[in-house]
């Protein structure tokens, strides 16, 4: 009688074991889920899908290297058209989706927003493209971000003037008379104040500062007033309206100042070159994200990237954020790839860990994590508009041609 | 010296495109009491067409004139067709919300067909500085303001010498003794709307040379329209284009004395003590209350 029960009781242990082993072989086959938090649609969409396109490409190399811990990753893609939206999206892509980490998201605003709902539920959260100063800095511990700020932008134009604009017109940086006019959002704020924070530790002379709203239609006061006080490099942080508005202005009132350096935004745009055309553009500096006209030696995979781009959405990349968002999805699947678990502890251990030095990436600059969970090694790349395109200068390592400036 | 008569030059410049972009406006508010939020949408729309046309055909911005205004003309009738008409004897703030309405629908229409890049009309040579001295404006920005002189006095005797003209005043007098006097009044509305929304199109055909075209720039212009509107007096076409320079100046001199980013405190405080001291603004009428007939 209390043999066979015993009987019984092994052949039942025997089943659950095996059904227990089915399903740990199940799961090994199972894929991961990852979340995908971009706008994709509404006035953000055109970037931030570009953004997205990056992580994509990063997944698909992943998974075609064997996946992350042996398993295949699954993009889950959720919508933050607004603030409250990346909210109901991040709450979805974890409850519902069962997501193990979620990536974004372009938009500094949404980052902010969803990120909370993250760390809530102990969801590590990697923002690959918000530049936004506030995004970090929060007390999140499951928050990390791999590309540069506003304040990295900031420090490359300055950067930017007193190692190569300087010498290239012969002066001494100081001789220089600065002017920074800016858009008066956050955006362009955060970067004109963190200009005058450099500027003022390098001994630049600022002589003038100017704020505007976005929206303005006409820029001939500020073009006036830049003229008056004999600005010789001119430092505009704008969108694409401000920026065409400014080159084109300038132009038209004959003001020529030695150099003028866009912080990203409209500077960076192929239709800001077509508006304002060929001839008013060349020669125009700008700082932001590494484009696709940087030394590959110092941006390893970059080359790689662009064909990979090419044969996946049979176009060329619109931006430079895809490329900056793979880098940093490269960063953090490998290292999550050397993760004993996908648990968030195992995944912010696994990326606290990481350490890839400058000139490593395809984005070229390096990846490791500093206070705030801010990449330390991230940085803006200085570029010129030279015959109707657009090529990195600065820093010397990562540069394609020399920077020019007529005088 | 100089930097004031280049100041004084921009100011001018600057009123003459205010004045185009918000006579359709006045006109339209004037006539049929309907405050259109849609009103730089339409302008928006007009310089996608115009890009359109001229990147399409190869034809000087100005040709597009030709299918611009008539194109716009049949777009604000349709409006208060199918969308005002409807709403006529509803509560004013019914009407408000559908030209809302509009305006957020016509943004993300020209969101989801161009994409939020702008799309630049080719300036052929509307960019070129001509001047005296040192003070330049562009020839362009030149068309600009003497058309809208134009278009006033074409308005203004069109209004006064003609018979739909007269209808048109008669309608805005006194909507119940104009239907009385024989006049098709919800004719003489759709008739006044697309007359506005025609305006538009004369604007957006000039100003898409000098502005390339995005989903939101009408948003740009349409603050400083409504405060032109109502500084001239509601519904008053002159006082609008007073009204226009006076505002480019103070937002010349001002960007310039005082800095960009005050600009808009000088142009809303001057427009603040206009409406404390003549709340019917400049031009305004106070005999106009034909709104409150039924």
């Amino acid at each position: 009688m209390s043999k066979s029960r015993s009987m019984f009781r092994y052949a039942a242990i025997g089943l659950t074991s095996a059904l227990a082993l089915g399903a740990g072989a199940g799961a090994a086959h199972a894929e991961v889920k990852f979340g995908a938090l971009y706008p994709f649609s509404g006035q953000l969409a055109l970037l931030g899908e570009e953004s997205a396109r990056g992580l994509e490409l990063a997944v698909d190399q992943i998974n075609s290297e064997g996946g992350v811990q042996g398993e295949q990753v699954t993009l889950v893609k959720g919508d933050a058209v607004d603030n409250n939206q990346a909210i109901g999206e991040a709450r979805r892509l974890i409850a519902r989706e069962g997501v193990k980490a979620i990536f974004g998201t372009y938009s500094s605003s949404r980052s902010i927003a969803a990120s909370q709902v993250a760390e809530l539920s102990r969801i590590p959260y990697f923002e690959l493209g918000a530049v936004a100063e506030k995004v970090t800095g929060r007390d999140l511990a499951y928050l990390y971000r791999t590309n540069p700020t506003a304040k990295d932008m900031a420090r490359t134009i300055v950067d930017m003037i007193v190692e190569s604009v300087a010498p290239e017109l012969d002066k001494d940086p100081e001789e220089l008379r600065i002017g920074i006019i800016h858009e008066d959002s956050s955006y362009g704020s955060s970067v004109a104040e963190f200009e005058n924070k450099y500027a003022e530790e390098a001994g630049l002379n600022v002589v003038a500062e100017q704020a505007y709203p976005a929206s303005t239609v006409d820029m001939s006061s500020i073009v006036l007033r830049l003229k008056e006080k004999n600005v010789d490099v001119v430092l505009q942080t704008s969108y694409q309206n401000d920026s065409v508005l400014f080159l084109r202005q300038a132009d038209e009132e004959n003001y020529d100042p030695k150099a003028i350096i866009g912080g990203g935004g409209g500077y960076s745009m192929e239709p800001t070159a077509e508006a304002v055309g060929a001839d008013v553009i060349e020669g125009v500096l700008d700082a932001d994200f590494t484009q696709y006209n940087v030394n590959p030696e110092f941006a390893p995979g970059v080359k790689e990237f662009v064909e990979d781009y090419k044969a996946k959405y049979d176009s060329a990349p619109r931006s430079g954020h895809s490329l900056n968002n793979y880098a940093g999805a490269m960063a953090l699947l490998h290292a999550i790839d050397d993760a004993d678990g996908f648990g968030p502890d195992e995944i912010r251990e696994a990326v606290d860990a990481i350490d890839i030095p400058m000139g490593e990436t395809a984005a070229g600059y390096g990846v490791k994590f500093g206070e705030n969970n801010q990449n330390t090694r991230a940085k803006m790349m200085g570029m010129q508009w030279q015959d109707g395109e657009l090529v990195t200068v600065f820093p010397e390592e990562a540069a394609v041609s020399e920077l020019k400036l007529q005088d | 010296m100089e930097t004031v008569l280049q100041i004084t030059a921009n100011g001018l410049m600057l009123g003459g495109l205010y004045a185009m972009i918000s006579v359709g406006l006045t006109l339209i508010f004037g006539i049929t009491r309907v405050i259109n939020f849609a009103h730089g949408e339409f302008l928006m729309v007009g310089m996608y067409i115009v890009y359109l046309i001229t990147t399409q055909l190869g034809v000087h911005p100005y040709a597009s004139l030709l299918l611009v205004v008539p194109a716009l003309f049949v777009m604000g009738a349709l409006t208060q067709k199918l969308v005002i008409e409807r709403l006529r004897n509803s509560d004013e703030h019914v009407q408000i919300f559908a030209t809302v309405g509009l305006s957020i629908a016509l943004i993300n229409l020209a969101l989801l067909i161009f994409g939020a890049d702008i799309a630049n009309t080719p300036s052929s040579g509307l960019r070129h500085s001509v001047g005296v001295g040192t003070v330049g404006v562009l020839t362009g920005q030149l068309v600009i303001f003497f058309s809208s002189i134009v278009l006033v006095v074409g308005l203004h005797l069109l209004l006064t010498r003609t018979r739909p003209g007269r209808a048109i005043r008669a309608t805005a007098q006194n909507r119940a003794a104009a239907r009385l006097m024989g006049i098709n009044v919800s004719r003489v509305y759709v008739l006044t709307f697309g007359l506005g929304a025609a305006c538009v199109g004369v604007a957006a055909t000039l100003v898409a040379p000098l502005y390339p075209a995005s989903p939101t720039i009408g948003t740009y212009f349409v603050l400083i329209a409504f405060v032109v509107v109502v500084m001239g007096g509601l519904g008053s076409i002159t006082g609008a284009f007073i009204a226009a320079l006076v505002i480019g100046l103070v937002d010349a001199f001002a960007g310039y004395y005082l800095g960009s980013d005050l600009k808009e405190v000088a142009v809303f405080g001057i427009f603040l003590l206009v409406l404390i001291f003549r709340p019917s603004g400049l031009f305004g009428a106070r005999r106009n209350l034909s709104h409150v007939s039924p």
